[in-house]
């Protein structure tokens, strides 16, 4: 909030979800003066694991390891679907470039490479994924090696059961053992909260007396698993703590949402885009927009109202969730600008009847409807306008939550829109990170 | 520049060296103060009485905009308040329309444009970090520093536009313009404890010791404040307990010492 | 009236007086404001005021004691920055009586002993006797016409003995300019005099020095009208030279306020003679001043001898913190230091507030009397039916921001006795509604609520929205990012509610619920919770709001609980 304003931004980011995000900080990285307008939050429901595409067909729920692999039978497949657009060497330098920034941030990741990894989730099953935060990578070879492995949970933090996990995956990990402690200075506190412990964990005071209360019972353990607690703002030297203390790898298990790491996730990459520069309007609506030379935005939410002007804007408002799209009795609308929505041709057509249908709804396919630059098309097929482009969930022909896509979707898209942008403004090739 | 400068309750009764650094460092600035005869913020009643609140905050609203002028706060929880009454006299016409009569029967009115900002921002965009840094002559190298960033001025975003509420950087480039390194905490966007101390002593304690904690763990050597509120919390708190306390600043005395001014200036024995 | 009777009356009056200072000095050593005040036994605050007293007087300290009698006592110097029409009416009034005082009332201890010729009739006497009256008049119009300029304020209850006070001093005023006027006009009293001096009361053997003072006098002779023959004239003004002039000066120049009075009385002299009406004037006059006299320790007027002491303590007390004796020595004369000048409520700080909410018990002149009466007599605050949550309001919404210490002419330290002040209230069973609404837990309020009031109140304009809370997934975020979840639960119990629950009840309508939870009143304002909220929702507002509502609803319940 320290630099000056520019009178017309180079990008107007309307969204502050994963896609939002990523196009704010890539267009900032590209040194285009960024604006990012739009309630933040939703990212507080990430997991913080980063999916780039697991599933694919989601019919035939088929599991890949090697999610290029799968994007290339995608591309085959579903040539109309947003990620298909995708190039590989973009889709790679989005994820380098996210997951460095938010390592500068505090959250470090393990590095992307070719493969999905599975990890250990609070249900007992496993989750393959992507972009792992190194506070839990540890348990990725766990899960593969099965070596005697403690869990650990905490008397009173009532969304997670080592006991449960170990009931459900322990006839296949024999050598998987649960202990239950109590939180430091928590004795007689009935619940808990995982956030409150990961700030606590954060002092060394309460760090050293987990730790004596956990060294008992580590036993033949080859690792150590724990609830998502270890640090709110400090996750990387927090879990370094642990593993120098306790002399195992240690790793963390993805909670349900909200989740210490969603909060992560969303300090770190406010952090990431305002120390690159991102001007960001948080809690501010727009309410209008008028596109001539220039995109003019009217917004709400600011005292006595505002306009911003912006060459380019990047739609990245969301699919339902997220209001980009709103479900009316008969047709699903665009929220903002009455773009054309690409959807089933009646309201009957939006479910399956089976609600657990494997393929899915169609209705989570619907959608903006883009060319290959992910510019949303008018009812004539041509670009609504030049410098109007849509990221994220709000694309058409995609089910991301079934084919575990949601990341590779929102960073993907929000490279390669950002591209066409830097491109389209005369700004020479990717600074950093070239892909 | 210049700004009507409002102390609020606080500053003059219990925490004069604000204002007296306040004074001394936009002074040097080159930012002009004017005294006008300000009333209470109305923060001690928002919590019973929403429309006593706006009023007391509206008066002095209108009483700088009868001087033509923005005003500036040293103090982060007056500041905070007389934004929330801008937003609900913004929300609510029927309220407005009460406080609007109240006023008029003092020949006062509602300002258009009157802008309420405290003192970091004022320092850090207004003056600018350059102008400051040029005007350094003491610069405080090697100082290792917290800063608190205190929640009225920070939260909610919406309604105080203070800086980046997950990710602020305000105070810690304030403090690195000093020469002075700032020190990375996890507890910095946290209450001070003070709201509570009158309710619930016991709570407060533990707010503000985990504070204390968390910044003698993070090795620092100062804990700079921006608000009568925390610095009286900070500096009450641990006067009242056995270790030797650390040094706590407002913020106006570091930058003070960075311009060379003279202790007795700042507040400084 | 004989002069052994008035001596009589005067030092009845004069011990009367006496005793009354003592009980009301030795409450300055007696009355106990603030908790540090209640344990300390008498004889140590005597110790400490004489101990303070000799300190004074003979030390280091004396060049500034003598500094604070000069400029704040005598020359009033506090109440120059305040107002200046007040200061310098003040100041008449002051110097007018105590002139009056040692000159007329006094006369015979004083002005006689220093002039041997002194004679009350006689120039200048009896100028400067007009002049101090008119200067203690003058002095009076000063002051009421600044209190009429001043912003009405509300009223304020006054001590009954003040008003009889004030009326005894404009009856000594008023009988004594009439005295002096009926005298002039009065025959009977020309008479009696050329009796005493001349032996004769034969009034045509008087006719000639009649003559005189009829013209030069104003003595309203019935008989005399028209011109006087001016050889008689010139003959009694000779007589007049020899036997008069000694002890009379002709009033027409001197007494300038009561000469003028006398004209308007010359057409109804005989008859005020009849009824001897400057006896019956002298009477009153003589009386209104002793029963001033004892009533005096009793009326705020008292402050004519606390406001010194309290000055010079002042100045004594300016070389360091006081100790906690003689802190409790200092509130208790600073009641009767107190001249209700309301200086204080004109720079109040939360004054604004107090007009907003219609409750003058905000305002320092009010909060005096209160702090007073709560400290002085347990019972007092639970006769005030209805008003004692607006008086406890006073206490709690003071933000010691200690203007009006500055502003106060006679130097009471009043920030330090609102602290004082609220510690007591809260004894009395006023504390601040954050620490009143945990006597009971959230469920016992509920209960209390459901009891006592059919309808439910209008709630407040977020909390009343659907929209405000119904996009609540109940995510935990709030609860998640609260410090006071994450500190409380290390109390027993921990915290009743969480932010999430709270806001859950609103869906639910249960808001009686939520309203006297730990959850609301513990709440640290800090924002958290709103800012992270992923749906936006103004949870610390509607806490804010949800005290608001709770303050007015429980507050309604507890008066009624504590009047059964």
């Amino acid at each position: 909030m320290t630099q000056t304003q520019p009178k017309t931004w180079d990008v107007a980011v309307v969204g502050a979800g994963m896609a939002g995000m990523a196009a704010s900080l890539f267009a900032a990285e590209r040194g285009l003066s960024c604006l990012q307008i739009g309630n933040g939050g939703g990212l507080l429901f990430a997991s913080g694991l980063l999916d780039l595409l697991a599933v694919h067909p989601v019919a035939g729920r088929r599991l890949w390891d090697n999610p290029f692999e799968a994007l290339a039978m995608l591309r085959r497949d579903q040539p109309d679907h947003p990620l298909a657009r995708v190039d590989d060497a973009t889709m790679r330098a989005a994820f380098q470039s996210f997951t460095t920034a938010l390592g500068a941030a505090g959250m470090p990741y393990a590095p992307p490479g070719d493969r999905n990894a599975n990890v250990l989730t609070s249900l007992g099953t496993a989750k393959p994924t992507y972009g792992v935060p190194r506070t839990m990578s540890a348990g990725v070879g766990a899960l593969a090696g099965r070596p005697p492995c403690l869990l650990l949970d905490f008397r009173g933090l009532r969304e997670f059961s080592a006991r449960q996990i170990v009931a459900t995956i322990g006839d296949r990990w024999p050598g998987l053992r649960m202990a239950r402690v109590e939180f430091p200075g928590a004795e007689t506190t009935a619940e808990l909260y995982a956030a409150h412990m990961a700030v606590a964990l954060e002092s060394g005071d309460f760090r050293e007396r987990t730790i004596a209360r956990v060294r008992p019972l580590l036993g033949d353990a080859h690792a150590v698993g724990f609830p998502a607690v270890l640090g709110l703002a400090r996750s990387g030297a927090v879990h370094a703590a642990f593993e120098e203390a306790l002399g195992v790898p240690v790793f963390e298990i993805p909670t349900m949402p909200t989740s210490v790491p969603g909060l992560r996730l969303n300090s770190a990459l406010e952090q990431a885009v305002v120390t690159r520069g991102v001007h960001r309007m948080l809690r501010a609506n727009v309410t209008s927009a008028a596109f001539d030379g220039t995109a003019v935005l009217t917004l709400d939410g600011v005292p006595g109202g505002e306009t911003v002007s912006a060459r380019t804007v990047v739609l990245a408002t969301g699919r339902f969730t997220g209001r980009g799209l709103t479900a009316g009795q008969q047709r699903v609308t665009e929220s903002l600008l009455g773009l054309p929505v690409q959807q089933p041709a009646s309201r009957a057509a939006w479910h399956s009847r089976d609600f657990l249908d494997p393929a899915g709804h169609a209705v989570n396919r619907a959608g903006l409807a883009t060319d290959d630059e992910f510019r949303p098309l008018e009812s004539d097929g041509r670009p609504a306008w030049p410098g109007l482009f849509a990221v994220g969930s709000i694309l058409a022909g995609q089910d991301w939550m079934r084919e575990k896509c949601g990341a590779g979707l929102a960073l993907g898209t929000a490279r390669l829109a950002v591209d066409r942008i830097a491109r389209q403004l005369g700004v020479p090739g990717p600074l950093a990170e070239a892909g | 520049m210049k700004y009507a400068l409002f102390l609020g309750c606080k500053i003059p009764a219990s925490v004069p060296a604000y204002e007296l650094s306040t004074r001394a460092v936009l002074g040097r600035l080159g930012v002009t103060l004017v005294d006008l005869p300000f009333n209470c913020c109305g923060y001690p009643v928002r919590s019973l009485d929403r429309e006593a609140f706006v009023f007391a905050a509206a008066r002095n609203l209108a009483l700088a905009g009868a001087a033509g002028l923005d005003v500036l706060t040293p103090c982060k929880c007056c500041f905070g308040n007389l934004r929330h009454a801008q937003r609900f006299l913004d929300e609510d016409p029927a309220l407005r329309q009460r406080v609007e009569t109240a006023l008029a029967a003092e020949r006062l009115a509602l300002p258009a444009g009157v802008t309420v900002e405290h003192l970091l921002p004022v320092l850090a965009r207004k003056v600018g970090l350059a102008a400051i840094a040029a005007a350094v002559t003491a610069p405080r190298t090697g100082l290792r520093v917290v800063a608190h960033y205190g929640c009225h001025a920070l939260r909610p975003s919406d309604v105080t536009r203070f800086d980046h509420p997950l990710a602020p950087t305000i105070f810690e480039d304030l403090v690195r313009v000093t020469g002075a390194t700032p020190v990375e905490w996890p507890r910095r966007l946290d209450c001070c404890g003070e709201p509570v101390h009158d309710a619930n002593p016991s709570l407060s304690d533990r707010l503000t010791q985990a504070k204390v904690d968390d910044a003698r763990e993070s090795g620092a050597e100062v804990l700079a404040t921006a608000c009568p509120y925390c610095q009286m919390r900070f500096t009450e708190f641990q006067a009242a307990g056995s270790a030797a306390p650390l040094p706590v600043l407002l913020y106006p005395q570091l930058l003070g010492q960075a311009l060379g001014l003279a202790p007795r200036t700042l507040g400084l024995s | 009236m004989s002069a052994s009777f008035l001596r009589m009356a005067f030092l009845v009056s004069l011990g009367l007086c006496a005793l009354g200072l003592l009980w009301r000095v030795s409450a300055w050593l007696r009355v106990r404001i603030g908790p540090d005040a209640r344990d300390i036994p008498f004889h140590q605050r005597l110790l400490a005021a004489v101990r303070g007293t000799l300190a004074t007087l003979v030390s280091r300290r004396t060049p500034g004691v003598l500094k604070a009698f000069v400029l704040d006592v005598f020359l009033q110097r506090r109440l120059f920055g305040g107002s200046r029409l007040r200061w310098l009416g003040h100041l008449l009034i002051v110097n007018g009586f105590l002139l009056l005082l040692v000159m007329h009332a006094l006369a015979r201890l004083v002005t006689a002993k220093l002039y041997p010729d002194y004679a009350s009739t006689h120039d200048p006497w009896l100028f400067l006797r007009n002049v101090f009256g008119a200067v203690v008049v003058v002095g009076i119009v000063m002051v009421v016409a600044g209190r009429l300029r001043r912003p009405p304020s509300p009223p304020r209850p006054q001590r009954p003995m003040d008003r009889v006070f004030t009326a005894l001093v404009a009856v000594v005023l008023l009988s004594g300019f009439l005295l002096e006027a009926t005298k002039v006009a009065s025959p009977k009293a020309f008479y009696r005099m050329a009796n005493e001096y001349i032996g004769s009361t034969d009034p045509e053997e008087l006719l000639p020095l009649r003559l005189a003072w009829a013209t030069d006098f104003g003595v309203a002779f019935p008989d005399l009208q028209g011109a006087p023959d001016p050889d008689k004239l010139a003959e009694g003004r000779e007589l007049h030279h020899d036997a008069c002039a000694s002890c009379h000066s002709p009033p027409g120049s001197s007494a300038f306020v009561s000469y003028p009075i006398s004209r308007v009385l010359a057409p109804i002299a005989e008859p005020l003679d009849g009824i001897d009406a400057d006896t019956w004037l002298m009477y009153l006059h003589l009386a209104a001043c002793f029963l001033g006299l004892i009533l005096l320790p009793f009326t705020r007027f008292i402050h004519v001898l606390a406001d010194p002491v309290s000055l010079l303590a002042n100045g004594a007390a300016s070389a360091g913190p006081l100790s906690p004796v003689g802190r409790a020595n200092r509130r208790a004369l600073a009641i009767d230091a107190c001249v209700d000048c309301r200086l204080c409520d004109d720079r109040c700080s939360v004054a604004p507030i107090a007009r907003s909410l219609g409750n003058p018990a905000l305002l320092p002149s009010h909060k005096l009397l209160a702090t007073h009466a709560v400290a002085t007599n347990p019972r007092w605050l639970d006769r005030q039916a209805g008003h004692a949550r607006r008086i406890a309001e006073g206490a709690v919404l003071c933000t010691t921001c200690g203007r009006c210490t500055d502003r106060c002419p006679v130097g009471i330290d009043l920030a330090d006795l609102w602290v004082a002040g609220r510690a007591d209230l809260a004894r009395a069973g006023q504390p601040s509604p954050a620490q009143w609404v945990r006597e009971r837990s959230a469920l016992d309020w509920d209960e209390a609520l459901a009891v006592q009031t059919a309808a439910q109140n209008p709630v407040g304009p977020l909390s009343s929205r659907r929209e405000t809370y119904s996009a609540c997934v109940q995510c935990q975020t709030c609860t998640n990012v609260c410090p006071v979840v994450a500190h409380g639960g290390e109390e027993p119990g921990g915290m009743d509610l969480t932010p999430q629950k709270v806001m859950n009840l609103l869906r639910l309508g249960m808001i009686d619920l939520a309203i006297g939870s730990g959850m609301v009143w513990d709440c640290a304002t800090c924002y958290q919770c709103q800012e992270h909220c992923p749906e936006g929702i103004r949870v610390t507002d509607v806490m804010l709001e949800l005290r608001e509502l709770g303050y007015r609803r429980l507050g309604d319940t507890r008066e009624r609980r504590q009047r059964e």
